[in-house]
Parts: C-alpha cells; structure tokens; sequence
C-alpha cells in the first residue's frame, strides 16, 4: 500500500531525512518511531504530499506521489501534528466540507461524516463550535476529518498527544479497528508516528525507527522483542549510536 | 476545477460568521451615505448658483451623471482601496495560521482549486459592496433623470476595480503568515498603482515617451474614467482582465512554492 523509494529531503546544507525506504502492506499498522526532531513529521509530509522529496519517490495505493499526485493525494487521509481545524465552523459542518473536498461522493458523504462522528466519540458536541471543543475533542475531530470517507491509507502524525489517559485507550483502540475492521468496513493501512513506546506496542505489530534521518530498525515487535530485550534498550541503542555519531546534526521534525 | 465553488463557500460563510464583514459593510454603506449626501448638496449648490447667474448653458451642460454620479463612484473606489485589503488579508494567513493549509495541500485539490475558490468569495464580497454603491444612484432616478448607460457603466467600472484590489489582496495574502502584514502589502501596491500615473506626469519617462505610456496604462485610475464616461470599451476591459489573472497566476505559483521550500 506503501512504497517509499529512497525518499530524502535536504532544506540547504541540513538533511532532514536522508534515503529512507520501506514498504507496507495491507492492513499493517506501522509504528514510526523516533526522537524529536528525527524526521518523522517530515517523512510523513512527504508521503502525504504535502512537502516533496528532495530525492526519491514514494507510491501509495498504487499511485506515484508525483506522476497522480491528485489520486495518490485522494488515498490517504492525514492527520498532521496540529489538526487542522478551522475554529469558526462546527465540528459537522467542517467534515462535511473535508467529505467534499476530499471527493467523498455525494450520495455517500451524509453517512461518511455521520460514521466518522461515530467512530470518534463526537455525537455530544457535533454541533458545536469547534474553537469551544477542549484539547482532546479537536484532536478526534482532527482524527474523523483523517478517517473520513475510508481512505485506504491512514497517515497519523501524534494522534494521541494531548489526550488524557482514558481518551488514549479509546483512540488506541479506534486505530486497532481500522485495520481489523467490522462488517462491511474496508480495512485500512495505517502508519502512526509517535515517541510513546508503550503506544507502539499497544497497537502495532511492526516498528519503523528514524534517527537523524536515517531508517534504524524495520522489524516486527515480536521480533525485535523476541531476545528478552524491551523496546526502550532498542530504541535507547539505536538514537545513542546516532546522536554519537554526528552531533551536530539538527534534523527538523 | 469543480471545488472552486466548496472552497469559497466555506470562505465566505467564515467571513460572515466574524465580525469583520459586518464591519465592512456597516462602515461602507455610512460612508456611502455621507459622500452621497456631500455630492448631492454640491450638485444642487451650483444648481442653485448658475441659476442665479442665468447661465442658460451651462446649466443645460450640468448633467446628473456627470457632475454627481461619477464623482461619487470616484470616491467611493476610493474607500474600496482601504476596505478591500481588510476582507482579503485573511484569506491565505488564516489558512496557514490554523494549519489547514496542511489539509488543503495534502487533499485532492489543485492548487487553481484554492486560489480561485478563494479569490471568487472575495469577489462575491466585491460584488455586494458594488450593490451598496449602485442604491445610492438608484435614488436619483426617483428625482431626476440620470443617464442609464453611464451609471451601470460606472457601476461596472466600481466592480471591476473591487475586483482588481481583490486579486491583489489575494496576492499578499499568499506570500506572509501575518494578517497585519498582509494588509500593508496590499496597500502599498495598490497605492503604487495608484501613483503611477502621477510618476508617468512628473516626467521621470521624460525622455522615452513609451514608458509614460506603458506607466499610464497600467494605473487602475484612467480604465476606471473610461467607464465612468460611459465608454465600455474592449481595452480597458482587457486592462482589468489581465491584471487580475497576472496576479492570480502569481497567487498560484507562490502557494505552490510552499510545497517546494
């Protein structure tokens, strides 16, 4: 569902992500782990769309980010790092123009944004205003706008920063869902950014780590777990390694 | 193409849930108002005076459409000039303030989609300012009789400049993050083509009459005069067609420069 193609991306002199390649299937759901600054956003930036690779090329869904940027564009739904909400509208009434603006069909766009309300907890404060919602409630609708219309590929940068505990479990178990869906629901790829290990191995089974740019660990959790050794010793070892390696280095996030 | 209308409905209605279109609009009928009552009581002053002197010819050469309604259409572009940057300054800086510039750029959209879609609500706000103006003349034709042509194509020309300040305000809107600074370059344009005939007159092109020319072409003032005399003519027309796209296009290529930094 996912190619990337030694994707790079230099702003000058500086090298945010520097050759990265990997490929996903249907229905993973990959953890993108990582330090601050490592290169998780701007990869992900990359994949969406929104930044292009300085070198490489990615395809998702069996389109090329460049050659049918719009159909490539069309299969993925996006949650950047700060969800991106227009304060003034409601919470519907912004889903409504995300289903149009994302080419969700007519005939179908009542129910998608009806089934993203849903699925995220927001039938209570659908009406409102969304600069009246608190932190983790725009957040969900950051994450609805992202579901919406069951786009094959979910790109989720940070989806459960800024939430309490008890609205993490439910996000968490929201992306489990997706990719193990229900009854006439398409399952769906999903690619997670965050630096919470604990995250990663609540709901993925495959790990991706970024360090200065650089692609450190591809492997499932079981296996990289299978030695005794936790997450964090392998996370600590390969970032460390890293930073020692070049300090001077500042990748942006 | 076909989500030029989604997008600048949804900017439309943003714009009218915030208290700055009101604004806007309240403040351009008051200061409608207040030119109107100033033109009419000056018009009715050298009624009154050339009736005094019984200057049979001039007064037959005074003319409603002339020597009030132009005028007025005058001053009133005038006001557009400091109004329009304040509806258009938000329409690309409140975008990538929100970060939704991240939504619009990673959706199916094209990048036409957006600038269009955002330049045709501001136009559509151009449009009800322009319908603003054209009450005031209408209540001449209860009272008197003002020529039709020329107050429709003087209202034409109050459009078309509405519009042209819109493309532009599209244009800085694009290239900064502040609103604040949004508006300033907006206006530091217009005022520049604002002048530009005055530079073309001082004689800085004294030497190369063509310049003057050229300088002389591109102010907004003298299209403007042309329709306000009533002559709708295909050059000035064209004038304020290519200005619009040339700053449209710039619009385009600069938001699409985002994605290439």
């Amino acid at each position: 569902m996912i190619e990337a193609r030694g994707l790079s991306k230099r702003y000058g002199d500086v090298v945010a992500v520097d050759d990265v390649s990997f490929s996903i299937g249907k229905g993973e759901v990959v953890g993108f782990l990582g330090p601050n600054g490592a290169g998780k956003t701007t990869t992900m930036r990359m994949l969406t769309g929104f930044l292009p690779p300085t070198e490489g090329t990615a395809v998702i869904a069996g389109h090329d980010i460049f050659e049918q940027a719009i159909d490539a564009r069309r299969s993925v739904g996006y949650l950047p790092e700060t969800p991106p909400l227009y304060p003034e509208m409601t919470c519907r009434s912004y889903l409504t123009y995300v289903a149009k603006i994302k080419d969700v069909p007519r005939a179908r766009r009542h129910g998608a944004v009806d089934q993203a309300i849903e699925r995220c907890g927001l039938e209570d404060v659908h009406r409102r205003v969304i600069s009246t919602l608190s932190k983790g409630f725009r957040q969900r609708v950051g994450i609805a706008q992202a579901i919406l219309g069951d786009p094959p590929v979910l790109i989720l940068d940070e989806p459960t920063v800024g939430l309490d505990p008890l609205q993490i479990r439910e996000i968490r178990s929201l992306i489990a869902g997706l990719a193990a869906p229900g009854k006439g629901e398409s399952q769906q790829t999903v690619v997670l950014s965050t630096h919470i290990l604990a995250e990663v191995e609540a709901i993925c089974r495959r790990v991706i780590l970024i360090s200065d740019g650089r692609k450190q660990v591809d492997a499932p959790i079981t296996e990289l777990t299978s030695g005794g050794r936790s997450l964090e010793e392998i996370f600590t070892q390969a970032t460390l390694r890293d930073a020692s390696a070049d300090l001077d280095l500042e990748g942006d996030g | 193409m076909r989500h030029i209308p989604t997008v600048a409905g949804r900017e439309l209605r943003s714009l009218f849930v915030s208290p700055v279109a009101y604004g806007v609009l309240s403040l351009f009928s008051i200061l409608g108002g207040v030119f109107f009552i100033l033109y009419v009581a000056e018009f009715s002053e050298w009624v009154f005076r050339l009736q005094q002197m019984q200057a049979a010819q001039q007064l037959e050469d005074l003319n409603l459409s002339d020597h009030l309604v132009n005028g007025f259409y005058g001053s009133m572009s005038m006001v557009l000039l400091f109004l329009i940057p304040g509806v258009t300054m938000g329409l690309f800086t409140s975008e990538k303030a929100n970060g939704t510039d991240e939504l619009l750029l990673t959706s199916p959209l094209t990048i036409w989609d957006i600038v269009l879609g955002k330049f045709l609500a501001a136009s559509a706000f151009v449009a009800l300012l322009t319908a603003i103006v054209g009450m005031f003349p209408a209540i001449l034709f209860l009272y008197g009789d003002p020529e039709l042509g020329k107050t429709l194509s003087g209202l034409l020309g109050v459009l078309l400049v509405g519009w042209t300040y819109a493309a532009i305000g599209c244009f800085a809107s694009s290239l900064t993050r502040s609103q604040v600074l949004a508006f300033l370059i907006t206006f530091v344009i217009l005022l520049c083509i604002l002048l530009v005939p005055a530079m073309a007159d001082l004689g800085i092109a004294g030497g190369a009459p063509g310049i003057a020319e050229l300088l002389r072409w591109l102010s907004t003032g003298a299209h403007f005069d042309e329709l306000s005399k009533g002559l709708v003519d295909t050059s000035d027309l064209a004038y304020f067609a290519v200005i619009i796209g040339v700053f449209l296009c710039m619009t385009k290529a600069v938001v699409e420069s985002v994605r290439w930094r």
